[in-house]
């Protein structure tokens, strides 16, 4: 079935389609090597009129199938060679899989785009390999919108000027025109945007394998390949982009048309998501192209199982859903529930969004704080005889209000308050009643500062009584206390 | 001696201890005016500057990475300053971070940012921003308390 399709958009195809083979499922490759022109033009050709030639003798059913295999591996080689760069700013680049499928699937966006399966019943030995699926055209459909998904996240990414392509891919899905798919599909096949429609093929392919079933792994070793890279993408992938292939393949058993537009609208409320998705669903869709070649001949309308994923879909719509992309999007909310805690700390913030005007705020008043902590200490240091502060009656009130007051603390007051209260003024009272005003009540129980009342005029012997401090309060850190003791140790 | 069982749910959880800040910062405060009379007010503004941060950290207590970050640089200062003498070692000059992520500025000025993921970096900042602004009012009502009349 595909295989007409891709016959009747061989229009542009280049002077590979010759002879018998034109007619068969080599065609359709050969098409897509028009689709990469300025990277591996001349290796596609040479691969294709090699793999063309060599089934070319016997078209024969069961060959179709291995016709395709080859035709994929050595498309997938060069690929690979080729070195689709704009691959690698996706997070987890499956090389070898979406490439491969890249030039088939590609050739499958074209024809399943735009053409509603003319002739389904091409699924004879030779057009198996192409997923006997009639709703393969639909899924193809849906890999365009990808296209289109896909597109906008690679521009983002790597700058390129594909927005306008985006535009293009879905409308020409819509018109049903081998021609106009292939413009669309042309434009966006792209230097930066190769690997993109690759992408949407591999997601088209998933999905048209979602119905095989997914013991039916192909002989090829893409496949093998794919299948773990699509256990691997979809780990590293995150987004919305499964849904929208989730809910395409849903939609199979449908018209093409009608599920163009809403994937379209899918893909492109996704699109913001980035394109890791598409090589997740890339890899699904070679392991599913792979097994529907595998299988033979399915002739039937049944809906397409749903890929893998599609048992996880308890995710929120339009979001993926594998386990990974779950803990992605719970790292997220932890991140922006912390960003909205800051905001309540730091003033002033409420009306500023966005992360990065929100660190900025973050960050100067981090250095406000440090600074007023730097300017309080100067001036503390000139107010040196004015302060006097009782810190056991301090330290009294600030038992009171405990719950459950230590008597023990009284003893080393005795012996620090003498050293403490060495001006004896009455202002010392209202500086304790201020700061006790601002302690608020009291919410822990003071330790006894063993070491306090010998305790030297060294700081750093104030340290070392608060390590000792530290470790009598039994603080729950371990590591904490270790280092607190070790500290002390090392005094 | 142990802590009273109902001791560590009264430390908490978000936020620094007023109490144990205001008692720590103010004994160090007078030791370092007991001790250092004689030297210059810089050189007591720094003590005091430093006091002011152990005890913040001791505070926070060392469930905070910031707070175990901020004594270990302290104790390591001064540790150096002992055994090396004087020597101050000159301050990197600092880059501004054009490339790597924006998050960077703040591991610089959050003690023991660097080591964190973003996301525990901003707990960290939150707690550091709460402990800070907690030893800012409570220097500030100190000075404040002091009055006009301080030399």
């Amino acid at each position: 079935m595909e295989k007409e399709r891709f016959l009747s958009v061989d229009c542009k195809s280049r002077d590979m389609n010759s002879g018998a083979v034109a007619d068969q499922l080599p065609r359709p490759f050969l098409d897509l090597s028009w689709e990469q022109p300025v990277h591996h033009g001349a290796q596609f050709e040479s691969a294709i009129s090699s793999l063309v030639s060599s089934p070319s003798s016997n078209p024969s059913a069961g060959n179709g199938s291995v016709v395709v295999r080859e035709l994929i591996g050595r498309l997938g080689s060069i690929c690979d060679s080729g070195e689709i760069s704009q691959a690698s700013c996706y997070r987890t680049p499956l090389d070898s899989p979406p490439k491969l499928t890249l030039p088939v699937l590609g050739h499958l966006q074209q024809g399943g785009g735009g053409l509603p399966m003319p002739g389904n019943e091409m699924a004879d030995g030779q057009f198996t390999p192409f997923a006997a699926n009639p709703g393969f055209t639909e899924r193809a459909a849906r890999s365009s919108c990808f296209g289109t998904w896909s597109y906008g996240g690679l521009g983002d990414q790597s700058g390129l000027p594909e927005a306008g392509n985006l535009s293009r891919v879905p409308r020409s899905h819509s018109l049903k025109s081998a021609g106009a798919l292939r413009m669309g599909v042309l434009d966006s096949g792209k230097d930066a945007s190769k690997s993109n429609p690759e992408r949407i093929e591999m997601e088209m392919r998933s999905k048209l394998g979602g119905g095989m079933p997914p013991s039916s792994t192909s002989g090829r070793t893409m496949a093998g390949g794919a299948a773990n890279n699509v256990s691997r993408r979809k780990a590293a992938s995150k987004g919305r982009g499964k849904e929208a292939p989730l809910s395409c393949s849903n939609h199979l058993g449908l018209q093409a048309a009608e599920d163009e537009h809403p994937d379209v609208k899918r893909c492109k409320s996704a699109k913001n998501n980035g394109a890791d998705k598409d090589s997740v669903v890339k890899q699904e869709t070679e392991q599913n192209i792979g097994a529907s070649q595998k299988k033979g001949k399915e002739n039937n309308a049944k809906p397409p199982e749903p890929p893998k994923d599609y048992i996880h879909v308890r995710a929120r719509r339009g979001q993926a859903t594998d386990s990974h992309s779950l803990a992605e999007r719970v790292r997220r909310e932890k991140i922006s529930k912390r960003m909205k805690l800051l905001q309540d700390l730091v003033p002033g913030c409420n009306k500023i969004t966005g992360k990065a005007m929100m660190l900025d705020e973050i960050i100067n008043y981090v250095q406000s704080l440090q600074r007023q902590v730097e300017f309080l200490s100067m001036k503390l240091a000139t107010m040196n005889p004015q302060l006097d502060f009782d810190l056991e009656t301090l330290l009294q009130e600030s038992m009171h209000q405990e719950h459950e007051p230590l008597p023990q603390q009284l003893y080393p007051l005795e012996g620090t308050s003498a050293a403490f209260s060495y001006a004896q003024r009455p202002q010392g009272s209202p500086l304790q009643s201020a700061i006790t005003n601002g302690l608020g009540v009291g919410q822990q129980p003071l330790c006894p500062f063993d070491g306090l009342a010998d305790a030297t005029s060294q700081l750093g012997n104030f340290w070392e009584s608060d390590l000792q401090y530290v470790v009598h309060m039994g603080f729950g850190q371990s590591q904490g206390a270790e280092f607190f003791s070790q500290s002390l140790h090392a005094e | 001696w142990r802590a009273p069982p109902g001791t560590r749910t009264l430390t908490p959880r978000f936020g620094p201890s007023k109490p144990m800040l205001a008692f720590r910062f103010l004994r160090a405060l007078t030791l370092v005016h007991r001790t250092a009379a004689n030297s210059s007010n810089a050189a007591r503004s720094r003590r005091i500057q430093r006091a002011a941060f152990a005890s913040m950290a001791y505070s926070a207590g060392p469930r905070r990475a910031w707070s175990r970050a901020l004594l270990c640089r302290l104790h390591f200062h001064r540790a150096r300053r002992r055994c090396a003498g004087r020597r101050r070692a000159a301050g990197v000059p600092r880059r501004p971070s054009t490339t790597g992520s924006p998050a960077d500025g703040l591991r610089r000025l959050v003690p023991g940012g660097t080591g964190m993921d973003y996301c525990g970096l901003l707990e960290e900042t939150a707690d550091y921003i709460r402990c800070l602004s907690e030893q800012v009012k409570l220097m500030q009502s100190i000075v404040d308390s002091v009055g006009p009349g301080g030399r």
